[in-house]
């Protein structure tokens, strides 16, 4: 067996670790952009990883598991927006409770299939790939629907939000509430159905987590992914093509540690650990100055207008 | 008279059965994570279950999902509360807390599971898995085809260093091409990134990937999906996990100390001592999977009865993996130096620092 090329190996990681990342990552940009600020993505991404885990492991199908991940993931972001746009609590306080909660929720789901053994969604790779050697060698391009999905998903993302009259109203409450509603849309309508949406990726986000990459389920595996995501969504500058790009660099960073160290790298292991964030820190501050151009105008403000 | 002989016979079967319920032992343990994860809590809990079942009149109590912060200590006074005479904190970060419980309940025997002093009430015991490794290694060196064998650990701590140098010591014995690459993910729980480590590892052409995380689950199954072989660490029941590609793995026992020492607490001869044991003891080698030909389960046995004799890989002359001499000619690495071991030994890829 001959070494892979780093690029290739790069590529395959990026892959592998950016997945979950992306649909957390268009997820989140789709209710930033209602002027919603969901700091409770962790939770919604645990949510998900175990409802989908244990509806797997318990029919043994993860077809079942997957769309139930989705649905818990939507469900717990709708609770979200009961508490914000309903309750009008404040966005940033109930975003951390909606974590906490789903830290509980996901531990309590998961406890009986900790040690469950599931197969997995089905992994397929189109024959005429197959044969070359590079790839034989990788994961690359063995994938299940999650992972062929992920960029045709951000395609759609990108068209709902800026090509159609719903995405325009979507924009316009994030931009200004009072505007759109003065213009006959109701902002909180509008919020109800992207949280709907964020959850649903939230919970395929999470759901790639435990059904795809590490089949198995332990407490809090998410281990923070929830959070890079909301960088991620600054990075791309609320824009769902800039998210493909964030989330396969951030998942090359990973890539990169890992790959580096099984090459033998001279490098020490702390100092690759840290890549990943070193390179979320980097990012945040080169696009720091430009953000106030970006940014829905609106964003974590409450809408009082239409009560 | 034969009617007398009878009922003092019943007599004093019953009053030897209500002694021993007054010596009943309750027995309190706590875990930093689940028992069902194929690892290092199941390892404690399938001992300790046996123990409730085998030895009349003993009664177990199980924390999980303990984490390593103040908690843990209302959890263990929640066990004595509870009438538990006989404390198992379970995972390292618990000492602190285990040692001022125990010195508010001095009638309350605590074993603790990890490194630590000890006094009257306050034993620490561990198992020795890094000379143990060895014999791993030779099962890996044996089986791979690629002499490319993975390590993925958690944290680069003296004892993970130590699993590692014994692995790659045991296959370079029985192959002198083979290197251990080793991958360090930062914590002993990151599933995702063990995940994505063990394919990193694979993507450079590893055939045989052994772990020291807290649950070998994750990196196993991993590597089954994509057809390579494991080695298991902690339990050795995450055989289940692999029905292709499991060679062996190493688990710990702890029945056989655990029953010793309850029996001691329930006979009030308790009194803490630390107790290091290694293979055969505390340690042991999981049954064989089904791809492993005869001779190499004999070359592995072999192995592993002579570490379990006294063989101490870890002898000088031993060179690091960057060619300077880490252990000169007749000094050993002893049980108690292993926690400070900060080099790699020649054949494996990686870096310590």
């Amino acid at each position: 067996m001959t070494t892979t090329p780093l690029i290739i190996s790069l590529l395959a990681g990026a892959i592998l670790s950016g997945t979950s990342l992306l649909y957390a990552t268009l997820g989140e940009t789709l209710v930033q952009r209602s002027g919603i600020v969901n700091l409770g993505l962790e939770g919604v991404l645990l949510v998900g990883a175990s409802v989908g885990f244990a509806l797997a492991a318990a029919s043994g199908n993860a077809w079942l598991g997957l769309g139930a991940a989705a649905l818990a993931g939507a469900a717990t972001n709708l609770l979200f927006g009961w508490l914000v746009v309903t309750r009008k609590a404040n966005q940033l306080a109930s975003g951390l409770v909606m974590m906490f909660f789903g830290f509980g929720v996901s531990a309590l789901v998961g406890a009986p299939y900790i040690g469950a053994v599931i197969a997995g969604l089905p992994k397929w790779r189109p024959s005429w790939l197959a044969d070359l050697d590079w790839v034989k060698a990788t994961t690359l391009f063995n994938y299940d629907i999650l992972t062929w999905l992920a960029v045709p998903v951000a395609l759609a993302v990108w068209w709902a939000l800026f090509r159609t009259r719903w995405g325009l109203g979507v924009r316009a409450v994030g931009e200004n509430p009072a505007v759109a509603y003065a213009s006959g849309r109701d902002p909180a309508r509008f919020q109800y159905v992207v949280l709907l949406l964020g959850g649903l990726l939230g919970g395929l986000a999470g759901a790639q987590l435990s059904l795809s990459l590490t089949l198995t389920w332990a407490e809090y595996m998410t281990a923070g992914r929830g959070f890079i995501a909301i960088a991620l969504v600054i990075f791309s500058k609320w824009h769902p093509l800039r998210a493909i790009a964030g989330a396969l660099l951030f998942g090359g960073a990973e890539a990169l540690e890992l790959q580096l160290e099984a090459r033998g790298s001279l490098i020490s292991p702390f100092v690759l650990q840290m890549s990943p964030y070193l390179f979320t820190i980097a990012v945040l501050l080169a696009w720091g100055g430009a953000r106030r151009l970006a940014a829905p105008a609106s964003l974590g403000r409450t809408f009082y207008g239409s009560t | 008279m034969k009617h007398l002989l009878r009922a003092i016979v019943l007599i004093l079967a019953a009053a030897c059965a209500a002694a021993f319920a007054a010596d009943g032992l309750v027995i309190g343990a706590v875990y930093v994570g689940s028992v069902n994860d194929y690892g290092y809590n199941r390892s404690f809990h399938d001992a300790l279950t046996q123990i409730e079942k085998q030895l009349p009149g003993v009664k177990l109590l199980e924390a999980e999902n303990v984490p390593e912060s103040g908690e843990v200590e209302s959890v263990m006074e929640g066990l004595v509360r509870q009438g538990a005479k006989l404390v198992i904190p379970t995972s390292f970060g618990y000492y602190d807390a285990a040692r001022k419980v125990a010195a508010r309940h001095r009638d309350v025997a605590f074993e603790f599971a990890g490194d630590g002093d000890t006094t009257g009430n306050f034993g620490v015991f561990f198992g020795q898995t890094q000379r143990a490794m060895y014999a791993m290694g030779v099962a890996a060196g044996r089986m791979t085809r690629t002499n490319k064998l993975g390590f993925v650990i958690g944290v680069p701590i003296g004892y993970s260093l130590g699993n590692v140098n014994g692995f790659q010591m045991g296959a370079h014995s029985i192959n002198p091409k083979a290197q251990t690459i080793v991958v360090v993910t930062g914590g002993w729980s990151d599933k995702a990134k063990e995940a994505a480590a063990a394919n990193a590892l694979l993507d450079q052409g590893c055939d045989v990937v052994s772990m020291h995380v807290d649950s070998p689950a994750t990196i196993i199954r991993a590597v089954e999906a994509r057809g390579g072989m494991s080695i298991g660490f902690q339990s050795i029941e995450a055989r289940a996990l692999a029905p292709k590609g499991w060679i062996t793995g190493l688990g710990f026992d702890w029945k056989p100390f655990l029953t010793e020492t309850a029996k001691r607490v329930m006979a009030g001869r308790f009194h803490g001592e630390a107790v290091y044991q290694g293979l055969g003891q505390m340690v042991v080698v999981a049954p064989f999977g089904a791809a492993v030909p005869a001779e190499v389960q004999a070359a592995v046995n072999k192995a592993a009865a002579a570490v379990a004799e006294g063989f101490n890989p870890f002898s000088g002359p031993l060179k690091d993996n960057r060619g300077n001499l880490a252990l000169p000619p007749n000094a050993t690495v002893g049980a108690d130096q292993m926690g400070r071991l900060n080099w790699y030994v020649e054949g494996v890829i990686g870096k310590v620092h």
